[in-house]
């Protein structure tokens, strides 16, 4: 046993470094990597990841590779576990991939980033939201989607130039998730020059909320945005109706689930406004559209969910990166994402660029209206955050 | 004045509900000098039973809504009065003369086995009555805004109702006389010719009856539930039957009252007054408000003091 365990060290010791050599020869693959949770709670995201980004690597290798060299992904399952990340991640550095994209969750993707940090290696999540990654200043970490904060700013675009709300009111339950996106809702809305004329909470153990919404029918308010959950946002509804107040509710991407209108009722729901990531099949932009399209003719189904758009983000920045620099070296490509990289045609939306934290700025938020019959339908009018967000950056 | 009346309307709904429930955990205190944990539960057990007929079995007779909602009360009563008699029958009798604080422990055993189970049966989701029960009947209008709807006045009649009618079975009924003395004493009662377990059984029937028909109430008027309704609603209930004197029936229902209003003109004028986020700190002061009339009152606002026997 010890000897076969000699044995094997040896080979790897005498292999590794030609694998290593290797890689850098024209012609051989370039690796990239991919981890998410194939197996586990979060394994349909996962899955759709692999399905969304192998797309784009057959189409690559179709149309002759990258800088004349295949392209070859190497999936890594680390099930959402913090503890399975650190591992697969080790892998992927040993296996020699040029970049990585994931993971699915912010706490699968925290303990990972460590590592491709101290491993030189570029790093971009399309879906890990928590702020505290972009915070230790780890230059090769990226992520394509966005922070809270940005639908903060997008509701209160929504409610300002959609509803042409003055004066607003923000709820939220005291939960950490709700409770960051009021305060930041609150902020940008006094910064456009809204009247927060209300701001308050509910608590979420409550049945009952007549009490609140009695406050809230007092204050007169042109539109309120509740950032709490789908179940208190049902109830929210429904007695609002019980109580015959008029009120109009704008609700955050939590509150974004059908269930929601069973709660409430279909005709105590209907015209109520829903902020949230878009449907892949919602997006207008022509990438979008082409993408999705191709997604559909491959699987059979279009992609379930928008975090799937967003990993097929990750990786053609990655290839545009490496494009631009004819280069594999990921300090090359960050220090290209970082400073020149600007007005890229993305999937989810034209990538402005990404900040000195490696967050992307812009937002892909797009305004939802729950319809007479109780479905919850893409809004005609939507909010132009691009050209202001733009403005306000320069 | 328009929006303090409508206020107060609010509070009395929910302290209409926290006395109901009250009333189970009162009545069981009563007679065992037990604080029945599993109560809660059991009512959430109710909405959650009521749910399952009335999508189910029922879901054909919608039409005629306050008929199906009353059948199915009806129904449900009876199932949870016999899930609490099972109840004290497994997990509390045995224990009777184990001291005060097994049957306690068994009672949370016995609230976290219903919470587990019906979990399960919920699969964890929001559950939701059919839609528009009991919705067509007349509101009353007081004046401007302020008003009642129909479903209210029926679930605040209902209350009163139950109310009532317990206070008279216990006060004027040869049974309920029973009752009085089995809370007394058990072996006194026992030398009266009193069958003390057949009364205890009959009060384990009667409490998570009335539970159950809460559970009912609170399922058609809220229109949706979770596996944790029983926790958070059973504490306060618990609190509002402590409040007006555990073990008295009129205590519970002003406990239940006191409560609902004291908590809703928290949240109602708490913003006035300067206090930030006033729903959190709304439970905060009902419990600063339980520990202040205890220290005044130990046995609660209604609550008798009983002479130590010696």
């Amino acid at each position: 046993m010890k000897r076969i365990l000699a044995v094997t060290i040896l080979l790897a010791l005498v292999l590794g470094p030609l694998s290593l050599s290797a890689r850098a020869q024209e012609g051989d693959p370039i690796l990239i990597g991919l981890q998410g949770p194939m197996t586990g709670d979060f394994a349909y995201e996962g899955q759709g990841f692999e399905q969304a980004i192998s797309l784009l690597v057959d189409q690559i290798n179709a149309e002759g590779g990258l800088l004349g060299r295949p392209v070859e992904l190497v999936i890594e399952d680390d099930a959402g576990d913090p503890t399975q990340s650190a591992l697969v991640a080790d892998r992927l550095v040993d296996a020699g991939v040029v970049a990585v994209i994931g993971a699915y969750n912010s706490t699968a993707t925290e303990p990972a980033s460590e590592i491709y940090n101290e491993e030189g290696i570029l790093h971009i999540t399309p879906s890990s939201t928590a702020t505290r990654l972009t915070e230790k200043g780890f230059e090769q970490f990226f992520r394509v989607c966005f922070l809270d904060d940005r639908q903060a700013l997008f509701a209160v675009m929504a409610m300002a130039d959609v509803l042409g709300a003055q004066k607003v009111g923000v709820l939220h339950d005291n939960s950490t998730y709700a409770q960051g996106l009021a305060e930041w809702t609150r902020t940008y809305a006094e910064e456009a020059g809204l009247e927060v004329a209300y701001f308050d909470a509910i608590n979420p153990d409550d049945q009952d909320f007549t009490p609140t919404l009695t406050n809230i029918g007092q204050a007169d308010l042109d539109a309120i945005y509740f950032t709490g959950y789908h179940a208190q946002g049902g109830l929210l509804l429904r007695q609002t109706a019980e109580l015959g107040l008029d009120i109009q509710w704008v609700m955050g991407n939590a509150s974004n689930n059908p269930e929601m209108v069973e709660i409430a009722g279909v005709d105590a729901a209907a015209g109520t406004f829903i902020t949230t990531e878009p449907l892949p099949q919602d997006l207008e932009y022509p990438e979008a559209v082409e993408f999705v399209e191709a997604f559909t003719e491959a699987y059979g189904e279009p992609p379930a969910s928008v975090w799937w758009l967003l990993a097929a983000e990750a990786f053609n920045v990655i290839v545009h990166a490496i494009e631009e620099t004819e280069s594999t070296d990921p300090e090359v490509l960050a220090a290209y994402l970082h400073e020149d990289f600007a007005d890229y045609p993305g999937l989810s939306g034209p990538i402005i660029g990404f900040d000195e934290k490696g967050d992307r700025l812009g937002t892909i938020h797009a305004l939802y209206e729950i319809d007479e019959e109780g479905v919850i339908t893409y809004y005609p009018e939507q909010p132009q955050p691009e050209a202001e967000e733009a403005e306000a950056d320069a | 004045m328009e929006t303090f009346l409508q206020q107060l309307i609010n509070g009395l709904t929910i302290g209409g509900f926290y006395a109901v429930v009250a009333l189970g955990y009162t009545m069981v205190y009563g007679v065992l000098k037990l604080i029945n944990f599993a109560h809660g539960d059991m009512f959430m057990w109710g909405t959650l039973a009521g749910w399952g007929l009335l999508t189910t079995v029922f879901a054909g007779l919608l039409d005629l809504d306050l008929i199906a909602v009353l059948i199915v009360a009806i129904v449900v009563m009876a199932f949870i009065g016999l899930l609490g008699m099972t109840i004290e029958r497994v997990a509390y009798r045995p224990l009777r003369s184990a001291g005060r604080l097994s049957p306690i422990i068994s009672a949370l055993g016995a609230a976290f086995a219903l919470q587990a189970v019906a979990r399960n049966v919920s699969e964890a989701r929001w559950r939701t009555y059919p839609e528009g029960l009991l919705k067509e009947m007349p509101d009353l209008h007081l004046s401007g805004t302020v008003g009642l709807s129909g479903l209210q006045i029926l679930m605040l009649g209902v209350c009163a109702a139950v109310m009532i009618g317990l206070y008279l079975f216990v006060q004027r009924t040869r049974i309920g006389t029973a009752m009085r003395a089995v809370s007394l004493d058990h072996n006194v009662s026992r030398l009266m010719g009193i069958n003390v377990d057949r009364i205890i059984s009959l009060v384990f029937f009667i409490g998570p009856a009335l539970g159950g028909l809460a559970g009912v109430m609170i399922g058609t008027y809220y229109g949706s539930f979770n596996f944790t309704l029983g926790w958070v609603f059973g504490l306060k209930a618990f609190i509002a039957a402590i409040l007006g004197g555990i073990g008295n029936i009129p205590g519970a229902v002003l406990g239940g009252f006191i409560l609902g209003i004291s908590e809703t003109m928290v949240v109602a004028y708490g913003p006035d007054l300067g206090l930030v986020d006033a729903s959190a700190w709304k439970d905060a002061i009902a419990y600063v408000l339980l520990i202040a009339i205890l220290i005044t009152r130990p046995t609660g606002i209604l609550g008798e003091t009983v002479a130590e026997k010696v």
